[in-house]
């Protein structure tokens, strides 16, 4: 059986998202210090996560035939929760990087 | 009439509440209400009396414990009537006497009330008909006895000696609690009128020796018998009127009540002769020696009553008819005389501010009226002719005249022990009238004595009027009364009985008229008996003695304890785990193989294994490996501790119980807030690990302890096992309304345990709440910058819009719990939690300010909205928690099921937001960050150094 449009669609948006997930782990593994690692994640839980969900929304909206929204809900959370870990993790980091200079 | 009986008992403990609204209107308004409730008692009885007095036995039976043998049932025969007219009478006369007698600036509420709530535990001592119920109030008497020898609390006299009574006559009371199960045993019940029925039977029975000595226990203990005596005259420490009425006229008289109440049952054996007569005997010489010797005037008479009880003991030993009845009547005229003597010395007390007899001489001229009320009751002790301790002693006389033998020893033994016993309290009594009455002048006192106010010699003047009215006119007087309660005692077999002043030239006569003028001999060469007395004799029942073998024993206890019980949670945690394994191998080692070869594995099929589980179940394991592994880094532990957790939740899922997934999902969240609120507190890494051998040790437990689970559960779930979650599920719908089986269950089926869950919960958040309130670490100063950017913008704006989103989602989980996951307890979660989001996003300050709730008031809302709806279902005639259902149309919703258990459920959420917000809080507010610069007006007590936490260093 060929693959139809929507399989394409929804393999290349899993690839997608796989993919920036891959990247960020990587990054968070890789990069040379805090700053620049807290980027991976951000990456990884926006774009690839986001991906990934819409890919789930095609499909199931695809087989059920019913248009199919809660998955946004996920992407959404995360669109809110991500910054915000960010941010207090960059805050910690700089309070640690203060206290170690002072002392 | 029998109805009443019961409120006979009950009417002391109505009054306490009623002197505690009086209490604003001041003491004269107390202790008339206290006075009004003893008077009260009096007429009921007077109420009840009349088939009494004509030989019935009032007896009300009402089920409480049926299975344990415990019922409400309550006697009121010749015995009972007798003491609860002393009871309440000589209650009455000592409710006014204290009065006067406490300082003014004493309130009286607390002391009244502890004096009617003794009241109360004598009157159900002597009226319980079942003998369970007796010792509840016996105990009654022992710890209000406690409390009012320790009244002036802050004088370490009382307070040792309300101990040493506690110990005393509370160790009596256990022993009596294995007598009375023992008798209740051989009887076959602990009803009254069953054991007095069956005295042939009961004394014939082999354990009858071992019961008798345990019930002999309890009561000389409560008599003061020696050798447990001393705790009486060390009770001379509570106010008199405490020592007048408990120690003397009531509660010491439990003693040897008991003794004629279990008369019929217990009396007529050797043994019975031997301890009782024998324990008696040396009781009455020794306290009436004792008493001589004695300074203080109310130590004298603790004697002396010590002496009295160990003659009405004796008495009840002989065990022929007309003894008991000689014990009974001595009852009365002690009861008496002595309660008389005791208001006086109390009088004496106050007007001279010092009991020494050294010091307080020639009252007579002082107090006049006074004096001669002592001097005739004092009479009355010594068994002066015409006056009614004379009538008692000599009918004790005649008793020990006429029996046989004492053990086969001779016929002069026992009435050579009264006549010295007559001689020695002659003595004393001499020694109280002369020394305190005449003997010249007050030696060197406080205060210079005067007469007390009129109506505080009221009571005494009563007592000592029906001392003289007996002791004339004996028949007349007490007849009526002594020959009822002789009657109960002796089972209806009481001997007809003729009091008169005057028997004739007899025996008893000459034995009266010795021990008279020896006592008087005695105590003119008494200069010679304090001699030798100071000389050889031991003091063994001093304060100084028992406060030695007390803490001795404390201490011992203390060192066996800690042997014990290291107070370590590894130590409790492998015990624990240790005696489960060891039970649980030694079924597994010793049950018989099973025919199907495996032990472990049962007949039904394993569950496949699909490879998302297996893969959770490794995440499990991994989370649960690291937790252990990295125990020492809290962070890092806490963080694998919820990776476990997560994965316990996805597997309720995964099996199909989406409440629990639910549940444990909030509960792990509210969890690691509270670990993470304890690690603030903590330093960042654990302390070092214990050696190796220890960590063997506790690792093989652990592993042990796994294994064993792990092998339970296996054997358990391949066994056809019927539970009763088949008859739940299929009973939800047709009997509660609900297809939520969880929390049909829950609110339902066993609405009553999680009634008494919620409570518990509540208790432990009052708990933590109670120990934690106003406890402050040390508060660390940052500065200005890092404070304002402590609470991030950015959370606390993200944060605000969620809370009524959150509160929205846990209205519906909760709404939606009878037929879907959810109901009260994860609502109750998921709004605590996010209530905790605030706290967490904006500071204990910023949150406090704008969550305005009661904790502890909503926890008290949530426990009586839960309780209520049991009980309303009870009103309505239903059991306690039945619920009813309804379903309602709304037209823009489903159909919504509205049940009573809904209120039920109503309660558990409110219970559970607020314990889990009260713990939180309080745990957050531990660690105050006050600004940089402190008010100094709000600075309060420096709170204790602690250690400061890692962060603390700005």
């Amino acid at each position: 059986m060929l693959p139809s449009a929507l399989d394409i669609l929804v393999s290349l948006l899993l690839l997608v998202g796989g993919g920036f997930a891959l990247v960020g782990s990587i990054g968070l593994a890789r990069l040379p210090d805090f700053m620049m690692r807290l980027h991976g994640p951000t990456k990884a839980t926006t774009l690839g996560v986001g991906a990934i969900v819409v890919a789930a929304m095609v499909h199931t909206s695809a087989t059920s035939g019913r248009l199919s929204l809660q998955e946004l809900a996920i992407s959404l959370f995360l669109f809110i929760t991500a910054p915000v870990v960010a941010h207090l993790l960059s805050k910690a980091a700089l309070a640690q990087k203060a206290r170690d200079g002072d002392g | 009439m029998t109805l009443f009986l019961p409120l006979l008992v009950l009417l002391p403990f109505l009054g306490l509440p009623l002197l505690l609204v009086v209490d604003r209107l001041g003491r004269r308004a107390v202790a008339v209400a206290a006075g009004a409730t003893m008077l009260a008692g009096l007429g009921l009885l007077a109420a009840l009396a009349p088939p009494v007095l004509a030989g019935d036995a009032l007896v009300l039976w009402r089920p409480w414990l049926p299975d344990w043998g415990l019922d409400l049932s309550f006697r009121l025969d010749g015995l009972g009537l007798l003491f609860t007219l002393l009871i309440y009478g000589i209650g009455a006369l000592i409710v006014l006497y204290a009065f006067y007698y406490m300082p003014a600036d004493d309130r009286l509420t607390r002391f009244l009330m502890t004096l009617l709530a003794f009241a109360g535990g004598m009157l159900g001592v002597v009226l319980a008909e079942n003998l369970l119920l007796m010792l509840l109030f016996w105990e009654v008497t022992s710890l209000t006895s406690f409390l009012l020898i320790a009244y002036k609390s802050k004088y370490h006299d009382s307070r040792i000696a309300a101990r040493m009574a506690l110990a005393v006559t509370g160790g009596g009371g256990l022993a009596l609690l294995a007598g009375i199960l023992l008798l209740g045993h051989i009887a076959g019940s602990f009803e009254l009128s069953v054991i007095l029925d069956r005295g042939d039977l009961i004394r014939q029975h082999r354990l009858y020796a071992p019961m008798l000595v345990l019930v002999l226990l309890g009561a000389f203990t409560k008599s003061a018998q020696v050798p447990f005596h001393f705790w009486l005259p060390n009770a001379m420490a509570a106010p008199t009127p405490v020592s007048a009425y408990l120690h003397s006229a009531t509660m010491v008289k439990a003693g040897v009540f008991l003794l004629g109440r279990l008369y019929p049952a217990l009396a007529g054996t050797e043994l019975w002769f031997l301890l009782v007569t024998g324990t008696g005997a040396v009781t009455l010489l020794l306290g009436a020696y004792l008493a001589l010797l004695k300074h203080d005037f109310k130590g004298l008479l603790a004697y002396s009553t010590i002496s009295h009880l160990g003659l009405i003991t004796l008495l009840f030993g002989l065990d022929t008819p007309t003894s008991a009845v000689a014990a009974v009547f001595h009852i009365i005229n002690h009861a008496v005389f002595k309660a008389s003597l005791f208001m006086v010395a109390g009088v004496i007390d106050i007007q001279c501010g010092t009991r020494d007899m050294r010091r307080i001489n020639g009252l007579m001229k002082y107090m006049p009226v006074t004096a001669t009320l002592g001097i005739v009751a004092a009479g009355a002790m010594a068994g002066v002719p015409f006056l009614n301790g004379f009538l008692s002693k000599e009918m004790f006389f005649a008793e020990t005249v006429a029996y046989p033998s004492f053990g086969g020893y001779g016929t002069f033994v026992l009435p050579a022990i009264a006549t010295v016993a007559g001689i020695l309290s002659v003595g004393y009594s001499a020694r109280f009238v002369h020394d305190v009455f005449f003997n010249g002048e007050p030696v060197d006192l406080p205060k210079t004595p005067a007469p007390p106010p009129r109506f505080m010699r009221l009571p005494m003047e009563v007592l000592v009027a029906i001392v003289v009215i007996v002791g004339v006119a004996p028949q007349l007087s007490v007849g009526w009364l002594l020959e009822t309660a002789s009657a109960a005692v002796l089972a209806g077999k009481a001997p007809p009985i003729k009091l008169a002043v005057w028997h004739g030239f007899n025996l008893p006569l000459v034995m009266s008229i010795v021990a008279l003028g020896g006592g008087i001999f005695y105590y003119w060469r008494r200069d010679r008996v304090f001699t030798l007395h100071e000389r050889y004799a031991l003091d063994f029942s001093s304060p100084v003695a028992f406060e030695r073998a007390y803490n001795g024993a404390t201490a011992w206890a203390r060192a066996a304890l800690a042997r014990l019980d290291a107070r370590t949670l590894a130590q409790y945690a492998g015990l624990f785990l240790g005696l489960a394994i060891l039970v649980g191998a030694l079924a597994w080692l010793t049950s018989p193989a099973e025919s199907s070869g495996a032990p472990l594995a049962g007949p039904l099929p394993l569950t496949p294994v699909d490879p998302v589980s297996a893969g959770a179940f490794l995440v499990l394991v991994l989370g649960v490996a690291g937790a252990t592994w990295f125990v020492a880094e809290r962070l890092l532990a806490i963080l694998f501790m919820s990776v476990a957790g997560l994965v316990v939740s996805l597997a309720f899922i995964r099996f199909a119980a989406p409440d629990l997934a639910l549940t444990q999902l909030s509960v792990e969240l509210a969890t690691i807030m509270l670990m993470l609120l304890a690690l603030r507190f903590l330093p960042q890494t654990g302390p070092a690990e214990r050696g190796r051998k220890a960590r063997v040790a506790t690792g093989s437990v652990a592993v042990g302890a796994g294994l064993g689970a792990a092998a339970l559960a296996f054997a358990m779930l391949t066994r056809p096992f019927e539970t009763i979650s088949g008859y739940h599920i299929e009973n939800a719908k047709p009997l509660a309304g609900g297809t939520n089986v969880v929390n049909v269950i829950l609110v339902d089926f066993r609405g009553f345990d999680t009634l008494g869950e919620i409570a518990v919960l509540a208790m432990a958040a009052l708990g933590t709440h109670a120990a934690l309130r106003g406890a402050r670490l040390r508060a660390f100063v940052r500065d200005a910058a890092s404070a304002a950017d402590r609470y991030p913008i950015m959370l606390r704006m993200l944060m605000q819009p969620m809370l009524p989103l959150a509160l929205a989602v846990a209205v519906y989980i909760f709404l939606r719990g009878h037929n879907l996951p959810g109901g009260g307890f994860i609502a109750g979660l998921i709004a605590a939690i996010a209530y905790v989001l605030q706290y967490m996003a904006g500071g204990i300050a910023f949150a406090s300010a704008r969550i305005r709730l009661d904790f502890v008031l909503l926890l008290g809302v949530g426990l009586l909205v839960a309780a209520l709806t049991g009980v309303a279902s009870m009103v309505l005639g239903f059991p306690f928690l039945k619920s009813a259902w309804t379903y309602v149309k709304a037209a823009p919703l489903d159909d919504i099921g509205l049940a009573s258990s809904l209120v039920f459920d109503t309660g558990i959420f409110l219970v559970v937001v607020a314990s889990v917000l009260l713990v939180l809080t309080e745990l957050g507010r531990l660690h105050v960050v006050e600004p940089a610069l402190r008010p100094a007006g709000r600075a309060g007590p420096e709170p204790s150094p602690a250690r400061a936490p890692a962060e603390a260093e700005g």
